[in-house]
């Protein structure tokens, strides 16, 4: 039996999401803009995924777009809000944020725009004072992630809303690691676009949305047809849309109750760590946390053996992030935080999620012990990592 | 249970089939491909980002999949431009000739294959090289050449110890070429007829001089005169580090015969050429030694069979080494250029007994 450990790359496929894709394909539907009853059928079924989705995060059906996915979702918004405010040349980021925001950034930075990364202090906790301070009339758009995929750190996003407002600026959060782990209301955050991924809650990948507050503000994502109002033209994923919406729902529907489980399960295998791994450290707040992530320096072990250790031994988690060669590479999120870059090839990530049992998590911490163990002591980490800056 | 084997992979044939061969075998194999030269470097990552390209490991993906064994790529790039492009660069710009493949396999390959294979419980390390290990009747294990002469890699391998060759294994020692190629066409590896690469991996473009004033200190390079064996300057040079002894083109002299390099002094800058028929050394001295079976250290002379470079024939000559590492090997005859920097290795028959770095020639 595998203990899965790594749901903020992506979440195993919910039971519901599994029956709301199986329901579909019994069902001969067809493409939801057409006309026939087929059509009909499948426009319904969108509409219900629509309306699941909206229901999540405190938004009105016509607000959110389908998308394939977050990174899409990041893309999108950043080219619709510059595209839409074209006088103005800054955008007010975080230097944690996501590839998908910190890409496209760089490149419109090297186009000519003022990029601002905000840096977040050794917590990963961006000060929302610090981010007001950057914003000037001169800035279109400013996105900052509600929670941290590598650390957890829940940023404070609603104080933003209003000065960002007030500068005449587009407000983005990237939601797609809060989605399913905290309770959000677009109305109280006050954002202008957020960005949801399908995968992190439990839907099939390739399936995200948008949530666009005003479409009159922001230019379309994709031109072609009318679907999506227009805003993302193209035949929608309609498997994955309701996918999407069946997981969301479920995602979100105990979600006081889910978060307090599995902080408590975080607690009790950081407790157990602790106690037997002299030298472990936390990376991230311990309060101001998504109740799921856990992310760990281990003292005098590479992290690239330890994940490789350990999912010989059944245990799967994973390093902030991956390179398309499947190498590791030194997180950047824990980079911007202070943490040195031999720290950060230290650097586990363990992120729970809705399969996860009491007994996954005893057995975890006393794999992780035995390995650290075995692994520190026939391959301490080489010195040639401290050069690696 | 079976024995776990931790396979080296490059992504290439060779390791490719060896990790299903060890598979076919019933060995709990665990495939690990190394990322060793910096991005931009080798061909196949010609392309922006900072990241390899998922491609680069492509075929051993492919057999990982095929015959279900686990599969990962390690990141050893800070080691390998500390250990061996850092070396690289210093044996040219010191006027010597660096063998970058042998660093990498006692300095960061087989160094860390080993640690890493401790940490997760491997009782054996297996890559592609063409080499054998055969256990002699005390138990002993011994390195030798491959079955397939024109494969032989053994002269990569002479830093390894008794000990390792003891939890090492190379599958395709027995085997040719064709058969390997075969095996690998069997397997749908796309790169099964593919012709090896013979460049060093991190100078694709085989311009080593461009790449050694790229990464040196400017201040380190070495220029200065091409002098005849009298000390007669025949030209100017920009550095050192473009020559090698025995190079016979780009000296930058018109002459009736063809000139070859037959010494460089990087303390100033001259670099000596001469006829073809001056280039011959009588023997050479060899550092940093490892022999296999240590006890064949001492001051007695010994029958040996030197090679001087990968692809020279061996040369017939006595050896006598002493317990610092350092061995003077007498050619029976006088032989050709010997050059500084260069690996020498110690054969006897078949055997590998070890080998070094040559200093200098006699």
């Amino acid at each position: 039996m595998r203990i899965y450990l790594d749901h903020n790359a992506g979440s195993p496929l919910r039971r519901e999401a599994r029956d709301a894709i199986e329901r579909l394909l019994g069902d001969d539907v067809a493409n939801p803009s057409s006309v026939h009853r087929s059509g009909q059928r499948a426009r319904r079924a969108l509409e219900i995924a629509r309306e699941q989705v909206a229901a999540a995060i405190g938004a009105k059906p016509r607000q959110i777009i389908f998308t394939s996915g977050g990174t899409e979702s990041n893309n999108a918004a950043i080219s619709g809000a510059v595209n839409a405010l074209p006088a103005r040349r800054r955008i007010v980021t975080t230097a944690i944020e996501h590839s998908s925001i910190l890409a496209p950034l760089a490149e419109l930075e090297s186009k000519g725009r003022d990029v601002v990364r905000i840096a977040p202090d050794s917590e990963g906790t961006v000060a929302a004072a610090d981010v007001l301070s950057a914003l000037d009339r001169n800035t279109a758009l400013v996105t900052v992630g509600l929670v941290n995929g590598e650390v957890g750190a829940i940023q404070d996003v609603a104080s933003l809303a209003r000065e960002a407002l007030a500068v005449g600026a587009l407000f983005h959060v990237d939601a797609a690691q809060a989605l399913g782990r905290i309770s959000i209301d677009v109305n109280t955050i006050g954002c202008d676009l957020m960005t949801l991924s399908g995968h992190k809650v439990g839907a099939p990948a390739g399936i995200g949305a948008i949530y666009v507050r005003d479409p009159a503000r922001v230019t379309p994502m994709i031109l072609g047809g009318p679907q999506e109002s227009a805003m993302r033209a193209g035949t929608q994923n309609l498997l994955g849309a309701v996918a999407f919406g069946a997981a969301v729902e479920a995602a979100t529907r105990d979600i006081g109750a889910e978060a307090a489980r599995l902080y408590a399960l975080t607690e009790q295998l950081l407790a157990a760590l602790t106690a037997q791994i002299a030298g472990l450290s936390v990376n991230g707040p311990r309060d101001r946390r998504v109740a799921n992530t856990l992310n760990l320096t281990f003292p005098g072990v590479l992290g690239e053996t330890m994940l490789i250790a350990l999912d010989l031994e059944s245990v799967e988690l994973s390093m902030g992030s991956a390179c398309a060669a499947g190498s590791v590479e030194p997180s950047h999120v824990l980079l911007a935080m202070g943490r040195s870059a031999a720290d950060a090839l230290s650097s586990l990530r363990l992120s729970l999620g809705w399969n996860t049992t009491a007994n996954d998590l005893s057995a975890a911490a006393t794999t992780i012990v035995r390995v650290w163990a075995r692994v520190s002591s026939a391959e301490p980490r080489p010195l040639a990592a401290e050069s690696l800056t | 249970m079976s024995a776990r084997v931790l396979v080296a992979m490059s992504g290439g044939v060779d390791s490719s089939v060896a990790a299903a061969i060890l598979r076919e075998r019933g060995c709990d194999v665990v495939g690990i491909a190394m990322r060793l030269a910096p991005e931009g470097s080798t061909v196949a990552t010609g392309r922006r980002g900072t990241c390899c390209s998922y491609d680069d490991f492509e075929d051993a993906r492919r057999v990982a999949e095929r015959m279900d064994f686990p599969f990962y790529v390690i990141d050893l790039r800070a080691e390998f431009a500390s250990r061996v492009i850092d070396y690289f660069v210093g044996e040219y710009v010191d006027g010597r000739t660096p063998n970058p493949c042998v660093m990498c396999n006692r300095d960061v390959k087989f160094d860390r294959l080993w640690k890493r294979a401790r940490a997760i419980q491997a009782d054996f390390v297996a890559t592609g090289h063409y080499a054998r290990i055969e256990r002699d009747a005390a138990g002993r294990r011994r390195l030798l050449r491959a079955a397939d002469p024109s494969k032989d890699q053994s002269y990569f391998l002479f830093n390894l110890t008794a000990d390792q060759l003891a939890r090492t294994l190379f599958p395709l020692g027995d085997m040719t070429k064709d058969e390997v190629r075969a095996r690998a066409r069997a397997l749908g590896l796309r790169n099964a007829g593919k012709p090896e690469s013979q460049e060093i991996c991190f100078v694709p473009d085989r311009d080593y001089a461009s790449f050694v004033e790229r990464r040196a200190d400017r201040a380190a390079l070495r220029p200065g005169r091409v002098v005849d064996a009298q000390g007669v300057e025949l030209a100017r040079h920009a550095g050192v580090h473009r020559f090698t002894v025995g190079q016979r083109r780009g000296l930058g002299i018109a002459a009736g015969e063809p000139l070859y390099v037959r010494a460089i002094d990087s303390t100033t800058g001259d670099v000596v050429v001469g006829r073809n028929s001056e280039l011959g050394a009588r023997g050479l001295i060899a550092t940093n030694v490892n022999l296999i079976d240590p006890s064949f250290a001492g001051d007695s002379l010994e029958r040996v069979e030197a090679k001087i470079r990968y692809r020279h024939p061996v040369l017939p000559a006595t050896f006598r080494s002493d317990a610092g590492g350092r061995a003077e090997v007498m050619f029976d005859r006088p032989g050709p250029a010997v050059t500084p920097g260069q690996a020498c290795v110690f054969y006897r028959g078949d055997e590998v007994l070890g080998g070094g770095f040559i200093e200098r020639a006699l």
